[in-house]
């Protein structure tokens, strides 16, 4: 019998176990890519909702980039209402099923929980993925109330997380959007990126269908810049308003000897290959992926853990080569546990400094050289230092995993829009609004590499932005670059 | 059962269509029938609405449709005779009884009504009284329809799709003066919720009928508005994400998109068909496609190339352009059957459609300020790609000197096209069936001696490129060669198509396609292209 929930004081709900996330067997779940996780039962989902405090300033809510109402959500599941739950999520996040399964709550809301400081904290993301799970495998999902039409259209440039939060936000507030996307599926990096097993395709799905049942038109195969400028949008199409969400998508490579040998991939190319293109079921799909049976990843980010454990996946041994240690890895907690468990070859502090390749320009060796961690420096981080030792391993297939750079189509060509260095779009950060009048941009145009929820939570912002700007009202402009030091795995 | 009409009945066979019509004509002369013969006649013609279907005699139903006629002029009598036969009919058979039936006027359709009404519980029964409804032509009709989306509400599905079918049938037949203000926009609304509806059939139905309503005019402003917004969502605008899971919906909301007015769907909706417009055989394993592609044609610049997935199990390959047509809106590429997508793309036909094009990608082709003497040199099926820019350059001014290399007579494509683009065209093969004996090298070789050449363009194999770069290169002539690397998605996202240019490394995607071909590192394209031929190999001998 569970206990009743008013008169659980807060020393007793402390004393409450954590509820883990069930997990597939690390044995069987490298045999296909069906989701790791599966998911809190109720009586899970109940007891771990017990454990919130419910504090009076709760630090939860303000460390989420979209500032979901957590201890509100959690109350509802506590009372036994997951629906009601999932469509109080719904209120500031449009992707529940999406951010309970790829957001870093261990470095968001989950950081912050009170029950942490002394104990394991409430599993907030777990809740969340509950919440929305129930919603969909129960159809309670209801059709918000869009405000009447403003007469006002918008173009959205690409339907990664940012495309599709602000095309929600905009949508429900009356304004005809049009999102275009580049290749022949919705999703951006949700599809390309980011592997079945984290997230199957068929949510994604629901969500860009749910979006469609709003009113939103998807275009595919359209690369704005290319086929449409952003004049073209705004002058000839009738658009009021632009918002640019293309993401991050030029991967960056190491530039050593061997770079550009045969087998050697970014992680974008793997990725998509693999997710978008369905290259593990090729013959069958026309895409090919060579990889072989050595695959040796470079970095150990989030994105090295999805090729790890992909490469796993595809009957390969993987190895991580990364210059640091392992507790320096840049990847969230979780997923580098899921990798661990799943005997993956782990090469921390090895630098790699050459791919040696045979007489047909096939990558068959990776030289590295040891490194050795120097004292933290001012930022707090330690920084790898080489130490002359070099060590070679066989490897068939090297996968970069470096992080990427902003994509430059659009920047190239509109002399308007303006970028800092690195090619990171300049945008005002209280409006997200950029250099060109009526064109704003969110997610990791602007940041250069981020999360799917801080792209969200810009992506609101910015439609927020956007809705001001539409209906009439002054958009502050004065342009500063927000957060514009492209994230990198160094 | 009188004589002369058990002379005629004896004779009759249902199942034969020379017995059907002499019996026809045989009661057409009679007169002065009583009440019993008629019913006598009747009850052995009606045979044939069971029969009609079953025959392979396209005739048959006709002569059903006849014998439905000779029925009705037996006068209002009958319609209760054929009420009751209708309700032991198939679905195929109440279509006769309908046709029957609806020759009666106001007194069949009352009368079919108030069946109608009678029988709520009868499925089977419903069904086929709502089949006869919308055989009638009478403008009276259109005050049944509340009568029947009544019978909508049912909790069987097959009798809710049977009455939306029903409406839609007369929303076609009648006249739309039959239809008033208020009954239009109530079936509107009626009909509208079952879109949304669990089965597919009644999803179809109602989408179907809504479509009809549209095409007659008979919706309002706001209506349409809602209906389009509706297929839209439906339709997806897209077959990737299904968007109603069930095919036959979703083909109904496509056919009718089309019909709704400029000011309810002013935005374009980008869809560009992909249909292969003609496809002509250049030479063995090549052809040359005409794609509708209205909005890439409307962009596309010389140098710029297309990423094309046939179908979607297929792979994304990128294309060179051979032409365009900005007015009809179409592109044309040169396809040769080298590996497995090329080979299946070979297949296709005029009508067919890509799943995927997309462009224009890549920079455009540089080229040279002033006018001056330039040479473009197109290698096997790199012909059709020189020919853009040799327009390009030719409508700067300059002289364009165009050299193709061939292996033989057999295997040149698009001479005429570029000797149109040219002011001259000088064609080499290797066994010397034509032109000169020899490489394309050979005949530029020739041309750098007696002409003052400021720039050279090569596309076509990547030992043709290089070669052609390194006969430019001690004269340091401004030369350009198209790479054709492997690409996946043609944006820039992967980095599948990373050429070494000058010691840096480029994407062939969006740097390109166009290099400096003096800083190219070649053997580092070569080797690069051969990533997957075990790959390629095996899919190609699969497909075989």
């Amino acid at each position: 019998m569970m206990p009743q929930v008013t008169t659980l004081s807060n020393k007793e709900r402390t004393k409450l176990p954590h509820q883990e996330m069930p997990l597939r067997p690390a044995e069987s779940r490298v045999l296909n890519f069906d989701e790791v996780p599966v998911g809190y039962s109720n009586d899970q989902a109940l007891s771990e909702s017990l454990r919130c405090l419910h504090c009076k300033k709760p630090a939860c809510v303000g460390a989420c980039p979209v500032g979901i109402d957590i201890p509100g959500f959690i109350r509802l599941i506590e009372e036994g209402d997951p629906a009601a739950a999932a469509k109080k999520i719904r209120e500031t996040n449009f992707l529940p099923a999406v951010c309970g399964r790829v957001c870093p709550q261990d470095k968001q809301c989950q950081a912050v929980c009170v029950v942490g400081r002394k104990n394991i904290p409430v599993g907030i993301g777990n809740l969340e993925r509950y919440a929305a799970d129930y919603e969909r495998t129960n159809g309670t999902l209801e059709i918000p109330v869009i405000q009447e039409p403003t007469g006002k259209r918008v173009a959205i440039i690409g339907s990664g997380p940012a495309g599709l939060s602000a095309a929600y936000e905009l949508t429900i507030r009356g304004h005809e959007v049009v999102v275009f996307e580049a290749s022949h599926r919705a999703g951006g990096v949700l599809v390309y990126g980011i592997p079945r097993f984290r997230l199957p395709l068929r949510i994604i799905d629901e969500d860009v269908r749910f979006l469609t049942r709003l009113g939103v038109r998807f275009v595919y195969n359209m690369v704005i810049g290319k086929v449409l400028t952003l004049e073209d949008l705004l002058h000839q199409e009738g658009f009021d308003a632009v918002m640019i969400g293309t993401g991050a998508g030029l991967p960056r490579m190491l530039n050593v000897p061997g770079s550009n040998a045969n087998g050697v991939y970014s992680a974008n190319e793997y990725l998509t290959r693999i997710y978008l293109m369905e290259a593990n079921h090729f013959p069958k799909y026309s895409t090919p992926v060579s990889s072989g049976k050595k695959v040796a990843v470079i970095g150990a980010g989030n994105t090295a853990m999805d090729v790890l454990r992909t490469a796993k996946r595809l009957g390969a041994e993987p190895t991580c080569y990364y210059r640091r240690s392992h507790d320096e890895a840049p990847a969230r907690s979780e997923e580098l546990k899921h990798a661990e468990q799943e005997a993956i070859g782990w090469r921390w502090l090895s630098n790699p400094v050459e791919f040696i390749v045979d007489e047909n320009n096939f990558v068959k060796q990776i030289k590295c050289e040891r490194m050795e961690l120097s004292e933290p420096d001012e930022t707090g981080r330690r920084k790898p230092l080489p130490t002359g030792n070099f060590f070679v391993e066989d490897c068939d297939t090297v996968v970069m995993s470096l992080g990427c750079s902003v994509n430059p189509i659009i920047p190239s060509t509109d002399a308007e829009i303006r970028t800092n260095k690195w090619g990171v779009i300049t945008v005002d950060s209280n409006t997200c609004q950029t250099s060109k009048k009526g064109v704003f941009a969110a997610g990791d145009a602007i940041t250069g590499g981020s999360t799917v929820i801080l792209a969200m939570g810009q992506a609101k912002k910015a439609a927020a932005a956007m809705h001001e700007y539409l209906v009439g009202k002054p958009v502050s402009a004065s342009f500063e670059v927000l957060n514009g030091v492209p994230a990198t795995v160094s | 059962m009188t004589d002369r009409v058990n002379q005629i009945l004896q004779k009759f066979d249902a199942h034969i269509v020379e017995s059907v019509t002499q019996t026809l004509d045989k009661v057409k002369a009679l007169t002065d029938l009583t009440q019993d013969e008629k019913l006598d006649l009747a009850k052995n013609l009606c045979e044939l609405f069971f029969h009609a279907h079953h025959t392979s005699s396209t005739l048959m139903p006709k002569l059903a449709v006849t014998t439905g006629k000779r029925i009705a002029k037996f006068g209002p009598e009958m319609i209760p005779f054929l009420i009751d036969e209708v309700m032991e009919a198939d679905g195929e058979s109440a279509v006769y009884f309908g046709k029957a039936l609806s020759r009666f006027g106001v007194r069949g359709l009352d009368y079919t009504l108030a069946r109608l009404n009678d029988c709520k519980d009868q499925d089977h029964d419903l069904i086929n009284l709502m089949q006869v409804l919308s055989y009638f032509k009478i403008p009276e009709t259109a005050n049944a329809i509340p009568t029947i989306l009544a019978q909508a509400q049912h909790p069987n599905h097959q009798v809710t799709a049977m009455a939306l079918y029903t409406v839609g049938r007369l929303t076609q037949k009648l006249q739309t003066s039959a239809f008033s203000e208020s009954t239009r926009s109530a079936m509107f609304d009626h009909i509208f919720r079952f879109l949304s509806g669990v089965q597919g059939l009644v999803r179809k139905n109602a989408a179907r009928t809504l479509g009809k309503m549209l095409r007659r005019g008979l919706l309002s402003h706001e209506n349409e508005k809602k209906l389009y917004n509706a297929f839209l969502s439906i339709t997806g605008r897209d077959e990737h994400h299904n968007w109603d899971r069930a095919f036959i919906v979703r083909r109904e909301a496509e056919d009718f998109l089309p019909y709704f007015h400029a000011e309810t769907a002013p935005v374009k909706l980008y869809t560009q068909s992909f249909k292969i417009l003609s496809k002509r055989l250049l030479c063995t394993n090549t052809y040359h496609f005409t794609i509708d592609a209205p909005l890439i044609a409307r962009k596309i610049e010389a140098g710029q190339f297309l990423i094309v997935r046939p179908h979607i199990f297929s792979e994304r390959i990128p294309l060179s352009v051979c032409g365009w047509n900005r007015e009809k809106g179409s592109v044309s590429i040169i396809v040769s059957a080298v590996g497995k997508t090329t080979t299946e793309i070979n297949t296709m036909g005029v009508g067919d459609a890509f799943q995927d094009v997309v462009g224009p990608l890549g920079e455009r082709s540089i080229i040279p300020a002033d006018a001056g003497t330039c040479v473009v040199i197109g290698g096997g099926y790199g012909t059709g790609a020189i020919i853009p820019t040799a327009k390009d350059l030719k409508a700067l001014g300059c002289k364009v000197i165009g050299i193709v290399g061939a292996r033989s007579e057999d295997s040149l494509i698009m001479i005429p096209e570029l000797k149109q683009a040219c002011d001259e065209v000088v064609v080499t093969t290797n066994d010397g069936s034509q032109g000169i004996k020899g490489f394309v090298t050979d005949a530029l070789r020739e041309v750098l001696h007696r002409e003052n050449v400021t720039y050279v363009l090569a596309v076509g194999p990547v030992p043709m490129m290089k070669a052609v770069s390194e006969m430019t290169r001690p004269a340091n002539i401004t030369t350009y060669v198209s790479l054709n690397a492997i690409m996946v998605d043609g944006t820039g996202m992967c980095g599948a198509c990373r050429v070494t240019v000058g010691g840096e490394t480029k994407f062939a995607c969006f740097h390109g396609p166009d290099f400096d071909g003096h800083k190219v590192d070649f053997e580092n394209l070569m080797k690069r292209q051969k990533m997957f031929v075990k790959e390629e190999k095996l899919a190609f001998e699969r497909m075989k």
